[in-house]
C-alpha cells in the first residue's frame, strides 16, 4: 500500500468573510513522531488541524498528499474536542466507521469488540453512547477513530474537557497509538501534555507558524522571544 | 413578512367581469419553484376561477386558514396539517404532489455523504466528521423536516459544526456557500439559486426526503365568507388529468421539479 503521508502544505490559506484564520503555511509532515500544535487562544491551532484534515477548503495554496485526495481521506481520522456520539449504544458507535467502508456486521462486530478491550470500553458495549461519562466518551470517540487504522489522526484538544485521571488514560491510549506507528498530530493548550507527548512542536502565532522545530529543542531553548514567553506562562499578543 | 400576488391581475381574461376569486396560501418553497406562474393561468383558463395567492411559510399558512383569511392551503407538513384538521379548521386533506429536499456541500465532499446508503447514514458522516452544516432554523417546513431526519438518524444537533441561521432558503444557502458547509434545501430553491460557487447536490433519493404537498380547503362551517364552491372546484382541477400533465411536465434546468401522487 502507497502511503498517503508526507503531507505538503504549500501556501495553504483558510479564510471566512475576508479575514484569513490561517497561513500561508508551508509545512511537511513525514510519516512518524507527534507533532503537536500549541499557540495563544485564537492563533489558528484548530483551524490548521482542520485544513489539514480537509475539513475546510483553502482558499490559496495546497493540502498535498502522496496520494490521491480521496484515498488519502480513507486513510486519516480526527478526534474533537467535544466529540458527537450517535444516539446508538457504544458497540454500534464503534462499527461505524467500518460499516461507512463496507465491512460485513460481524467483521464490524469483531473489530469494536477488540478494540474495545484495548481502550476499557468493553464493559460499557450495550450502553447508549450518549450516557458515558466525559472520559468515556473521549475513549469511545478515540477508538472510534483508530478502529480503521488511519495512518494519520488528528485530535484538536482530546483532553480539553476531562479530568486529570481521564486525561492521564487518554494520553497513555494516544502514546500507545504513535508508538504503534500512527502519525500523530494534535492540539492542546496543556503545556505539560505538549512536553510529554511531542516529538516536534508547530508554535503558532496569528494563524502562521512562528516557529517549529524538535520538541527536545524547542522546550529546551526557543529561539524567539515569542516562542519563550509563551512557555514562560506570559501573555503573547 | 406577507406577500400577497394579486396574479390574477397579470391575465386578465374577456370573462375575466364574471371570474370568481379565491384566497390560497401556499408556502415559499412552493412559490420559488416557479410552478405557480404555470398551473393559475390555466386553472383560471379552465375554472373561471382568478386565485390570489399568499406567499408564506407552513405554519403562517395554517394560521390564515385558521383565521379565516384565506379559503384553502397548499402547504407540506402532514403532521401539522392532521393538527389543523382535528382542530376543524379544514374538513380534509388532498394529497396533491410532491417534491425532495437534497443535501448540499462542497464539491470535495469532506465527509463523503455522497457514498451514503441512506439519509440517515450521510448526516451522521456529516456529524461524525463535524464539518459544518447550515440549518434554516426558522421552523418553516423545511427546517420541520431537517430536524425530522437528524432525530430519525439519532444524531443530536448541538455543537459548532451545526449552525442555524434563522433565515430563509436563499440566505441559508448563501451562507452554506460562504462557510463550504453543508445544507439540506428543496431542490428547486437549489437549481434557481444563483451562486453555486464551488457547491453541489451531493446526497438525494431517499424516500425519507420526499416532501409531500396537501390541499386544505378551510372548513366553511367556521366562517361565513369561506368560498367553498370555488375552493371544491380547484381541488377537483388540482387532481385532473390536466394538472397531472403540467405538474409532471415541468422542469427548471432540464430537471423534473414535482411529481404528481393524487388519487382520483
Amino acid at each position: 500500500m502507497v502511503a498517503a503521508l508526507p503531507l505538503t502544505l504549500t501556501g495553504a490559506t483558510l479564510r471566512r468573510q475576508g479575514k484569513t484564520l490561517i497561513g500561508p503555511v508551508d509545512l511537511t509532515l513525514g510519516r512518524i513522531g507527534v507533532t503537536v500544535v500549541i499557540g495563544p487562544n485564537g492563533s489558528g491551532k484548530t483551524s490548521l488541524l482542520r485544513m489539514m484534515h480537509g475539513l475546510q477548503r483553502t482558499a490559496d495554496g495546497r493540502v498535498g498528499w502522496s496520494v490521491a485526495d480521496a484515498i488519502a481521506r480513507e486513510r486519516q481520522a480526527y478526534v474533537f474536542q467535544r466529540p458527537i456520539a450517535l444516539r446508538r449504544s457504544v458497540l454500534a458507535n464503534l462499527m461505524f466507521p467500518l460499516r461507512l467502508r463496507g465491512a460485513s456486521r460481524a467483521q464490524a462486530e469483531a473489530q469494536a469488540r477488540a478494540i474495545a478491550d484495548r481502550f476499557d470500553l468493553s464493559a460499557m458495549l450495550a450502553q447508549p453512547a450518549p450516557s458515558l461519562s466525559g472520559g468515556e466518551m473521549q475513549r469511545l470517540a478515540l477508538a472510534r477513530a483508530l478502529i480503521t487504522e488511519p495512518e494519520i489522526l488528528f485530535a484538536d484538544e482530546p483532553c480539553a474537557a476531562l479530568d486529570g485521571q481521564a486525561t492521564r488514560q487518554i494520553e497513555a491510549l494516544l502514546a500507545g497509538t504513535a508508538a504503534a506507528g500512527t502519525r500523530l498530530v494534535m492540539a492542546t493548550h496543556d503545556m505539560g501534555q505538549a512536553r510529554r507527548l511531542a516529538s516536534d512542536v508547530i508554535f503558532l502565532l496569528h494563524g502562521r507558524i512562528h516557529e517549529t522545530g524538535p520538541a527536545e529543542t524547542f522546550f529546551a531553548a526557543p529561539a524567539t522571544p515569542e516562542a519563550k514567553a509563551f512557555l514562560n506562562g506570559d501573555i503573547v499578543e | 413578512m406577507i406577500r400577497a400576488l394579486l396574479l390574477s391581475a397579470l391575465f386578465l381574461s374577456a370573462g375575466s367581469a364574471s371570474a370568481e376569486t379565491m384566497r390560497l396560501a401556499v408556502t415559499t418553497s412552493f412559490e420559488n419553484s416557479g410552478l405557480a406562474d404555470i398551473l393559475l393561468p390555466q386553472i383560471a383558463a379552465d375554472t373561471g376561477i382568478d386565485i390570489e395567492l399568499i406567499v408564506v411559510g407552513t405554519g403562517q399558512a395554517l394560521r390564515l386558514g385558521e383565521a379565516g383569511d384565506v379559503d384553502a392551503v397548499l402547504v407540506h407538513s402532514k403532521a401539522a396539517e392532521e393538527a389543523f384538521i382535528t382542530a376543524g379548521n379544514a374538513t380534509h386533506r388532498r394529497e396533491i404532489m410532491y417534491n425532495d429536499f437534497v443535501i448540499i456541500g462542497p464539491d470535495d465532499d469532506p465527509a463523503g455523504i455522497a457514498q451514503a446508503g441512506d439519509a440517515p447514514e450521510a448526516l451522521a458522516r456529516i456529524a461524525t466528521a463535524q464539518a459544518p452544516f447550515v440549518s434554516r432554523g426558522d421552523d418553516s417546513g423545511t427546517h420541520k423536516a431537517e430536524l425530522a431526519l437528524w432525530n430519525a438518524a439519532g444524531i443530536p444537533t448541538e455543537g459548532d459544526w451545526y449552525r442555524p441561521v434563522g433565515a430563509g432558503m436563499g440566505a441559508a444557502l448563501n451562507t452554506a456557500v460562504g462557510m463550504g458547509a453543508y445544507v439540506l434545501s428543496d431542490r428547486a430553491s437549489w437549481l434557481k439559486f444563483g451562486n453555486k460557487d464551488g457547491m453541489s447536490i451531493l446526497f438525494e433519493g431517499d424516500p425519507a426526503m420526499f416532501n409531500q404537498y396537501a390541499y386544505l380547503p378551510v372548513n366553511p362551517a367556521r366562517y361565513d365568507h369561506i368560498k367553498a364552491g370555488p375552493a371544491a372546484r380547484l381541488e377537483d382541477w388540482l387532481v385532473s388529468e390536466r394538472a397531472e400533465v403540467l405538474i409532471n411536465g415541468y422542469r427548471v434546468a432540464d430537471e423534473q421539479l414535482f411529481t404528481f401522487n393524487a388519487e382520483r
